[in-house]
């Protein structure tokens, strides 16, 4: 059983290792200096030792261009939109499962209907719409289609259903109306759940590409996500590619640093937000 | 006297704590972050427009530039969105196979009797400049440069093969000549004849583009689509056949033929002039496989002379015109300046617009720039119209079907002329 | 009794509920509900991007035009046999869930859903161009095809790795922990960087593949510009990235499945790859099918992979709906055309939303 074990370990090791290669090889690539990148990308042990070493491109990477700037965008607008969402969804979410109004029942139908609407059936109206407005080129514009899709809605409903109703209708015999109960009772034993929710909203905030390629079209705007996208297809001729792989790190760098502190939230998100992407 | 005036102004309006007016530039090209001021040294196609730009920013009294490059694969996605959102850079470059489509929806300022003031003198624009910026008889820009397609040339390479005489290459005059060149290229060296990038960007569409022009033939009139032709048949043979006797490689990109030129990996490629500078600097580098360059110009292998052409040139939106006097005028000041430095932008390969410039000593003094003085007089383009760039896309989808995935040509051409139809029909 | 502050102001039931709701509905009905019908009205119209901003007045309503200009042809014809594998193969799925409804193997909702694909699979295959006819588009439905065929690489790929990897890796020791984690890494990139990776590994010249194969004295293959290849590299990259959901969802499945069953099985000596399949497999049946419904819907909206890896090509063997959408919205300028397309792939995803919501309810009877 223990040998079993261990060669089931050793064995796995090894693909898990070729997983993380190409990772690897874009952080060596980020330490080798860009004149020698462009003869050959194999120097030391195929590239994955950083030998050549070098800061440059980081130093370089902090002196010019426009990493920085784009590294606070994504900063304010995953932010923005987590704290967003966190507000409409447990509000929404608290209404829907604990309390009863005319036109419940419909009104949870249409906003489950919202889930099944992807972003890209409706992300060129709304660019029509932020046009109209003259929103493009801003952070709102960046937050504000993300904080519609009720997915929050959603999870937070299910979660505060699970909740037992005596904690509330003790609350209610003392007289404490249903806001004061919804922040002083509900918030705070919701906040595994809000967690939940803030990490899978910050992940996605992050990361997403489609609606900031068609927003931003400003660089001063650009999200890192989408200023890296922007300088992948000519890295041949500008900026050199240990530069690049530099700017590929320092995207890549908040939510990994997130997953691995707040692993097990993120694996419950994903879980969650499994029932709907 | 009037630099005077400008200059107290300026510095009334410093004092004042008014702010100087503010330029948005929109640009493809690249970035370049320490491009500097110096417009007589930077190297390369995004660092010499970048400097001319910075230049601009501090010579301009009362104007600050500010440049937002963007990448150039979604340049006109990008540019398109942001007229369509009410947010166009003040200034933005764009290539002259491009004004029907902005200027056909009045997107484009009129700048014909605003230059004068500005500083500008059409008049010593070339005549085929002045037209490639007029739209139905108006001025919509302001010219910067030609670009064409030339033939980069390894002369070391050609050299072994026997291919160079009194120190300029010979280049081959019919399609079996280039085949029979490609084929002492490998016997001597065993490297390929010829480079370019026909799996990524149009590339391999310019080179027969031209092939087909060079046949007094073009890919679509007026109305119709012309492409399923006997002309267009026998541009593409002579190229098909150099990737069928395995003397040149289709899948490269442009970046890997490139490299595949600058390693010594190839005798020719096929590229712009926008990288004679770039390559004389890379032949002076002794670490790459290219010593010896040249540039010539694009080969005739038919009837008549004729290389793929392009301007590039600089417009003002034309809402800026209507709702920001004050704004407008500084941007033409940023137009003039960088008309003012044409010869500087030539230094890229480039060929200059300007009359004044062209028949200087210092431009004649550029480096190659006598190699391939006969690619002005055979530029060509196809016919323009508001779908160019989706045609564009028809036929590089369509030769490359052919080239990387075996499809027939028949097949490819007859399928290209329906699409391309369908565009024009739109 | 302590009077609490609020009271005063109390809010009714209803009031409360109000103002919860309120600023949710208000997003929700402004950037999504509002949004969704006006694609639609957008694909109703002949609606040019730059015109339109230039003069509101230029766009024209042509009712259904869009819709028959990218989806219909000239001259279109049905045939029973036009693609004899995919109609084949739809008839059998049709025999197929007739047959396992009546023998009981299968429940109504998964012979209905069997039945409804294999039909659609009969049916759909079969239009194509008669003589002197054409499609009107003709690169729609071949990037419909991609977008197929990219979710049926992309799927069974993501879903047999990770369902593996939970097997072997399920368990709550220090090192399968530190596994997982592991493989789960590379899930919490961004698109941009995935892209990036990978455009680069697969390089002819620089790519981390070509220098390896150049070591044992092989050609580097030109991933990213051989058809064929191409298809593959973005596949591979997007199972590279996308395993940790699915591999997170296996391993709360396998959370459900009782030891004792792996006790009992033991017994009749049944371990490692038997217990897997008797056991393992029999008993994750619903998680098999929520995480592909799941990675068909997520895969369906491919769009970063194939626009920053391949730009669609070679020869748009890589090209993708998504990516067809948006070079129709904004490089062709053509609003119109595009949202007749994002409502074709609304309805697409629609219907697997609608199939995921089933097969969730049967899992809670």
């Amino acid at each position: 059983m223990n040998r079993h074990y261990y060669r089931l370990i050793l064995g796995l090791s090894i693909p898990a290792f070729l997983w993380l290669v190409p990772t690897l090889w874009m952080v060596s690539l980020s330490f080798q200096p860009n004149d020698v990148l462009a003869r050959t990308t194999s120097t030391t042990a195929l590239g994955l030792i950083p030998i050549p070493f070098t800061w440059e491109n980081y130093a370089d990477l902090f002196q010019f261009g426009q990493v920085p700037v784009w590294f606070l965008n994504s900063l304010i607008v995953s932010v923005g939109m987590t704290l967003a969402v966190l507000a409409v969804s447990t509000t929404a979410g608290y209404a829907l499962a604990r309390l009863e109004f005319p036109f419940k029942e419909p009104l949870v139908v249409l906003c489950l209907m919202g889930l099944m609407v992807p972003e890209q059936a409706v992300f060129i109206p709304l660019y029509t719409m932020f046009a109209d407005w003259n929103w493009h080129n801003s952070h709102h514009a960046l937050i504000l289609p993300r904080v519609a899709v009720p997915i929050g809605v959603f999870l937070m409903m299910q979660f505060f259903k699970a909740i037992p109703r005596d904690i509330e209708e003790a609350a209610r015999i003392d007289g404490v109306g249903w806001l004061q109960i919804f922040w002083h009772v509900m918030l705070p034993l919701a906040r595994p759940a809000m967690m939940t929710l803030a990490i899978l909203t910050f992940l996605y905030a992050w990361n997403d590409y489609l609606w900031p390629l068609v927003s931003a079209q400003q660089r001063e705007f650009f999200t890192i996500t989408l200023g890296l996208a922007s300088i992948q297809s000519n890295f041949a001729q500008a900026e050199g590619l240990g530069r690049v792989m530099a700017s590929g790190v320092i995207a890549s760098l908040p939510v990994v640093v997130l997953f691995l502190i707040f692993q097990r939230y993120v694996v419950r998100a994903m879980t969650a937000g499994g029932t709907k992407g | 006297m009037k630099r005077t005036i400008l200059g107290a102004t300026a510095l009334l309006l410093a004092v004042t704590g008014a702010t100087a007016q503010e330029v948005t530039v929109g640009r493809f090209f690249g970035d370049c972050e320490d491009a500097g001021t110096d417009t007589k040294a930077s190297v390369g196609e995004a660092c010499i427009i970048q400097s001319i730009i910075n230049a601009a920013d501090a010579e301009l009294d009362g104007v600050t530039v500010e440049t937002l490059p963007t990448d150039w694969g979604n340049y006109y996605d990008q540019i398109k969105a942001a007229y369509a959102g009410g947010t166009p850079p003040d200034v933005h470059v764009m290539h002259r196979h491009r004004v029907p489509e902005f200027a056909g929806i009045g997107a484009l300022a009129d700048l014909t009797d605003d230059l004068e003031n500005a500083g500008i003198d059409p008049a010593d624009w070339e005549a085929s400049a002045l037209e490639a910026v007029s739209y139905n008889g108006r001025i919509v820009g302001v010219p910067m440069d030609f670009h064409a397609n030339l033939w980069h040339v390894n002369m070391d390479l050609m050299e072994a093969a026997g291919l160079v005489e009194n120190g300029a290459p010979v280049l081959p005059s019919s399609p079996e000549e280039l085949l029979e060149h490609a084929q002492a290229v490998k016997d001597a060296t065993g490297q390929d004849y010829l480079a370019a990038d026909f799996a990524q960007f149009p590339l391999g569409v310019r080179m027969v583009l031209a092939l087909i022009w060079q046949q007094g033939s073009n890919v679509f009139d007026g109305d119709t689509a012309t492409i399923d032709t006997p002309e267009a048949r026998n541009a593409i043979a002579a190229v098909t056949q150099l990737f069928d006797a395995g003397l040149a490689n289709p899948q490269l990109n442009y970046a890997d033929s490139q490299q595949a030129f600058l390693n010594g990996e190839a005798a020719i490629l096929v590229n712009g002039t926008w990288v004679v500078d770039f390559y004389a600097s890379e032949a002076a580098n002794p670490e790459t496989g290219l010593s010896t360059y040249h540039a010539a110009d694009f080969p005739t292998l038919f009837a008549e002379g004729a290389t793929w052409a392009d301007s590039h040139m600089w417009a003002i939106p034309s809402p800026l015109k209507a709702n920001d006097p004050e704004t407008y005028a500084a941007a033409l000041q940023v137009l003039a300046f960088i008309n003012d430095h044409n010869i500087d932008w030539a230094r890229t390969g480039h060929m200059a617009v300007r009359t004044s410039v062209l028949e200087s000593d210092a431009y004649a003094a550029l480096p190659h720039r006598d190699e391939y003085a006969g690619t002005a007089e055979i530029a060509r383009d196809t016919p323009p119209s508001e779908r160019y760039g989706a045609i564009q896309d028809v036929l590089n989808r369509e030769l490359q079907a052919i080239w990387l995935t075996g499809k027939s040509v028949d097949g490819a051409l007859s399928d290209a002329e329906l699409d391309v139809q369908d565009l024009l029909d739109r | 009794m302590p009077r609490h502050p609020g009271q005063r102001f109390a809010l009714s039931q209803r009031q409360a509920a109000v103002v919860l709701l309120l600023p949710f509905l208000a997003v929700y009905g402004l950037f999504l509900v509002y949004p969704f019908f006006k694609g639609v009205w957008i694909s109703l119209h002949d609606w040019n991007l730059m015109e339109v901003a230039f003069n509101p007045d230029a766009k024209a309503y042509v009712g259904l035009e869009n819709y028959e200009r990218v989806m219909w042809g000239r001259n279109i014809v049905w045939g029973a046999l036009a693609s004899p594998v995919l109609q084949i193969i739809g008839l059998i799925g049709v025999c197929l869930s007739l047959f396992l409804h009546r023998t009981g193997r299968a429940g109504r909702t998964t012979a209905l859903t069997m039945g409804i694909a294999a039909v659609l699979l009969f049916v759909l295959p079969g239009f194509h161009p008669g003589e002197e006819g054409r499609w009107f588009d003709r690169r729609f439905w071949p990037t419909v095809g991609n977008t197929i065929l990219f979710v049926g690489l992309a799927v069974p790929g993501v879903t047999v790795t990770a369902l593996l990897l939970a097997a072997a890796l399920n368990g709550e020791t220090r090192a399968k922990a530190t596994l997982r984690t592991l493989f789960f890494l590379s899930q919490v990139l961004s698109v941009t960087v995935v892209t990036l990776i990978w455009q680069i590994m697969f390089s002819p010249r620089q790519g981390l593949i070509a220098n390896l194969t150049e070591l044992f004295g092989g050609t580097p293959i030109t991933w990213l510009t051989a058809e064929g290849f191409a298809m593959a590299a973005i596949v591979i990259a997007t199972i590279w990235w996308s395993l940790g959901i699915a591999m997170i969802l296996f391993l709360a499945g396998l959370q459900d499945i009782s030891k004792d069953l792996y006790e009992a099985a033991a017994l009749d000596n049944a371990t490692g790859t038997q217990a897997f399949w008797h056991i393992t497999l029999p008993n994750l049946k619903r998680t098999i099918t929520v995480v592909v419904v799941l990675q068909i819907i997520l895969h369906f909206q491919v769009f970063g992979q194939s626009h920053l890896m391949t730009n669609g090509g070679p020869n748009d063997s890589t090209q993708v709906l998504v990516r067809y959408i948006y070079q129709t919205a904004f490089r062709d300028s053509d609003l119109g055309r595009a949202s007749a397309m994002a409502v074709f792939l609304f309805v697409i995803m629609g219907s697997f939303s609608i199939l995921q919501f089933v097969l969730g309810r049967e899992k809670d009877q």
